[in-house]
This record gives C-alpha cells, structure tokens and sequence, in this order.
C-alpha cells in the first residue's frame, strides 16, 4: 500500500510533463528499478572515486558498507533484499590493483563479470562539462549489441541498471547528458558527455545539429568475463574466450623478461659446446712442436 | 530512459582520436533522437539559464578547470610570442652581416682603384700628390667610391645609427662627439695652441682680474660652495660644457 502511495505523490510532485493518471488501469509498466552500490575491500582511490561518481550520477542508487568476503558473494541478494533494491553494482578489488565489476538483478536474475580497465573519474581537469546532480540521461548503444545475444543480453542489464526511472527520489526535472555504451575490441566502452545546445553565432558550417557534448564523467571499459544465470553465481550462460585475466597478463610480461636472460644463458652454453666440440689434436708441426 | 541504438561503431585498434570521434557521433546522434522523443511525449529537455541546483561538479572543480585552460592558452600564446621574436632576431641578424659584408667588399674594391690609380700616377707625374687629384680622377658617384665614403670602421656608416627619437639636447651632443671622436679630419691637436687661439684676448676681462673678492688669500664662508662667488658667470659643468651650445 505504501509503494502506491508513494507512487502517486512523486507523480504529482514531478515536474514532468508526462502526467500518468491514477484512475487509469493498473496495466501501466511502473518501472521500479533501485541499484544497491557496494564494493569489496581493499578499494583504492580510484576506484573509491569511480564508485562515489557512478554514486553521484544514478540518482535510484543506495550505496552500502563495504563487504568483507569475497568468496560468500551470495550474501549480497540478502543485503539487496534488505535495502529493498533489486539491481546491484559490485565493485571487487584484487590485489589493490584489479577492478572487477559484476552486474546483477539481485533475487535471482542473471549477473555478469566484467574486468575495469583505462578509469578516468571526473575529478580529472580535462573533462569540462557539468550536469545537474541527479538529471535523468539518454542511454546510447552501439549497434553492435544487436548482434549476438550475450550483448543483447547486457544491453538490457545496462538499461535496467543505468536508466533512471521516472519515479526516483532524488532526480531533477530535466535531461541533461548522454551515457553512451560502445562496443570497440569486445569491450565495452562507457562515456558521459554533456549536452549543450549552441546558439545561432557559434555555429559553424559543418554542424548538422544545434547541439553539442562535452564530456563530464568517469570514463572506463568494461572487458567482459563471463555471465551468470544466477545473481552472483550460477551456471555460466556466455564465457568470453579472448579474456587475459590480469594476473596472467602479468606473469607472461615476466616470463618474457626472464626469456630473455634465460636465452641469453642457453646460448653461451651452446656456444661453450660447440668450442669444445671443435677441438682437434695438436699438430706436430705447430710453432710449439716444433721450437719448443 | 531512451535507448537509441542506430550508430555502428568503426572497428578501431588504439587510434584515440578515430574511437573518441566515433563515440561522440554515436552519442550526438542518440541525443537528436532523445530529444525528439523526449519532446513528443511532452517531457522537458533543456534546462533553463535561472535554474541552479546541485551539480555534479562543485563550483570550485569548474573553476580549477577553467584556470587550467587559461593556463594552457597563457603558456601557448607566450611561447608563440617568444619564438616569433626569435625568428625576427635570426631574420636581422641575418641581414645585418649581408649589409656589412657588401660595405666590406665594396670598400676593398675602392682602396684597389685607388691603388691602381696612385701606381699609375706615380708612373707619370712625380710632383702631384695622390690627395689632391683624388677626387678629380675617381668619380665619386661611383658606387664603390660611395661605399667607401660612408663606410666607417668596420664598414658601418657611423653616423647611421638606429635612434630614439632625437631630442636637441641628444643632437647636439651627437653632433659634439662626432666632431671630438668621429671621422673625418684632423682631431689631434684640438687643445694645442694656434696662432689664432694665442693672439684670442676675448677670455680676458680686464674688470673681473681687477675684482678683489673671493680671491685666494680670503677665507670663505661656510658652505661658501662654487655658487656662492657671486658677480662672477657661473660657469657650467663639464658635461654640460661638452654636450655644445644647443643645450637650453
């Protein structure tokens, strides 16, 4: 009873010009998305920051203690239970250096892993543009997430996660910016940019439309690594086959290095052999034979 | 929210531009649509220049970023400026030691002429010196006899200089130095006596040898300075001696 009550009085205190009438059939799709922000620990700044603007940029979040396990993941549909949120974003940290990110649709939806990679939060001085906090965004996609359906599949967990529904607490009455989600070396790349509507005299010839972006916010590519059926668990649905994980990564980077000393020592030896191998029996007339 | 989805993506490896090009076309294009959507269904889009709320960047990040362009043109601009004059010093210099070195040449090939002249001379007429047929002989509208003319040392034309705007007190002195230290005639015996300068009474007055006051022998008052002799003309300091007579 109480959702219901909610929901009529943020329809009147919204300054939407879309008006849905009470007195009209139940029928109507209410989206009612709510996305629970956690992080595991060990976070470092950057990823602390990237948490806190993700934070800041989805008004319908509710940001969480930090989670002390990393095995147990399963506890977190009992914390979305309990903070009535039925999305999750899951910041996991490995080895104060790797950012994983899992996706989920908490009571029992499906889930995906991603690895985080390239992260620009938007305290960065290059990134001029500002929105209003709380504004709601036009989502972008690439087409290429029509193309197979593990992408089809996360373009609908992007847009439950990351749109904002109309009857969110803390949003503000108008659209200001564009999230846009890009599909460029089987990773996903995410961008925020501010829309501005340039007047007449800074128009240039060859501006199609009267608007233009300028980039706001965090910045970062989502490589993806596997997808769950379940929420944080589950059998694997897509397994991406071209993921490194980043530890191998970097023990191939030091394998190499070690290659080359290691080739460097095999050679000497061969070297060694080979001299050895070549060696003939003195020759009776040679200088020392002969005087000496 | 809206979800658009026509754009396809160029498959780019690590070229910046190209990929951040493309993601910005993508995001245009979802924004024209969004708009149009937005704008059917009745919703607002753009908000208004009076409405403040809370942004997503404090006021005091936007004003970091702001220094940080204007810094960035402050330090373009300087270092444009700086490398222009640069150029322009290189570009001066370069014609600068053009100019000296035509004078240079041109002089040399003046003295040769007059070599060639004095043998010749000297090859006829033993009685004349090679001074005062000078200018007969040689055209002096010559080029190379113009160049030696105005060549100085160095084969600088010493009186012309690069100036300020000249001010009487600047020309006279100019003028004065030039006379004292500059070419063209004898200088040597400037202090010397002639029989001009020895036979000249006019420095003599026969009243002020007469006037016994402050005369050596008398003790001067305190701070009896050189302004205090009073009825004597008080004669001006050296440099204003030396800076000539067009001084006011």
């Amino acid at each position: 009873m109480s959702t219901v009550f909610k929901a009529q009085k943020s329809r009147k205190d919204k300054a939407d010009g879309v008006v849905e009438k009470s007195t009209e059939d139940k029928s109507v799709f209410r989206n009612k998305q709510r996305v629970l922000l956690l992080s595991s620990r060990g976070i470092t700044f950057r990823h602390r920051h990237l948490l806190t603007d993700l934070g800041d940029l989805l008004p319908h979040t509710k940001k969480d203690a930090k989670l002390d396990s990393k095995s147990k993941l399963h506890i977190i549909n009992e914390l979305a239970e309990l903070n009535n949120c039925n999305n999750c974003i899951f910041f996991e940290v490995r080895k104060r250096q790797d950012l994983y990110m899992w996706l989920s649709k908490t009571p029992n939806g499906p889930s995906v892993k991603f690895h985080i990679q390239n992260i620009h939060t938007m305290e960065e001085l290059k990134m001029t543009g500002n929105c209003l906090k709380g504004s709601r965004h036009i989502l972008s996609f690439d087409k290429n997430f029509e193309s197979t359906p593990h992408w089809m599949l996360m373009k609908e967990l992007f847009t439950q996660v990351f749109g904002i529904p109309k009857t969110a607490r803390r949003i503000k009455p108008f659209v200001d910016h564009v999230i846009s989600f890009s599909i460029v070396d089987n990773r996903v790349w995410f961008r925020n940019y501010q829309i501005t509507e340039k007047p007449l005299e800074h128009r240039s010839a060859t501006d199609t439309t009267d608007l233009t972006l300028v980039e706001i916010g965090p910045r970062f590519v989502m490589n993806p690594i596997r997808v769950f059926d379940g929420s944080f668990g589950g059998q694997t649905a897509f397994e991406n086959p071209e993921f490194v994980s980043p530890n191998v990564a970097r023990s191939n980077i030091k394998n190499a290095k070690a290659g080359r000393y290691k080739s460097r020592m095999d050679a000497i030896a061969k070297k060694d052999e080979k001299l050895k191998g070549a060696e003939m029996p003195e020759d009776p007339l040679s200088e020392n034979n002969v005087f000496a | 929210s809206i979800t658009s989805s026509k754009a396809v993506v160029v498959a780019d490896p690590d070229d910046d531009l190209t990929r951040e090009v493309a993601f910005y076309d993508q995001a245009l294009e979802a924004a024209v649509l969004g708009r149009e959507r937005i704008k059917k269904e009745g919703g607002v889009f753009q908000r208004p220049d009076d409405y403040f709320a809370e942004m997503i960047k404090t006021d005091d990040h936007m004003a970091k970023i702001r220094q940080r362009l204007l810094d960035e043109n402050a330090s373009i601009q300087a270092s444009e400026r700086a490398k222009a004059q640069r150029d322009l010093k290189k570009f001066g210099k370069k014609v600068q030691t053009e100019k000296r070195l035509e004078r240079e040449k041109a002089k040399a090939d003046a003295l040769d002429k007059i070599q060639a002249l004095k043998k010749k001379r000297q090859g006829n007429d033993n009685t004349t010196k090679a001074d005062d047929d000078f200018d007969v002989a040689l055209a002096s509208d010559d080029d190379e006899m113009k160049a030696y003319k105005t060549a100085g040392k160095g084969g600088v034309n010493q009186n012309n200089k690069r100036s300020a705007p000249s001010s009487a007190e600047s020309r006279g002195k100019r003028v004065k130095k030039d006379q004292k230290f500059g070419f063209g005639g004898k200088k040597r015996h400037g202090k010397s006596n002639t029989a001009d300068s020895s036979a000249d009474v006019s420095g003599f007055s026969v009243k002020r040898n007469k006037s016994t006051s402050f005369k050596s022998g008398h003790k001067a008052a305190k701070g009896g300075a050189k302004g205090a002799k009073g009825g004597a003309k008080q004669r001006p300091g050296k440099s204003r001696r030396q800076s000539g007579p067009s001084r006011h």
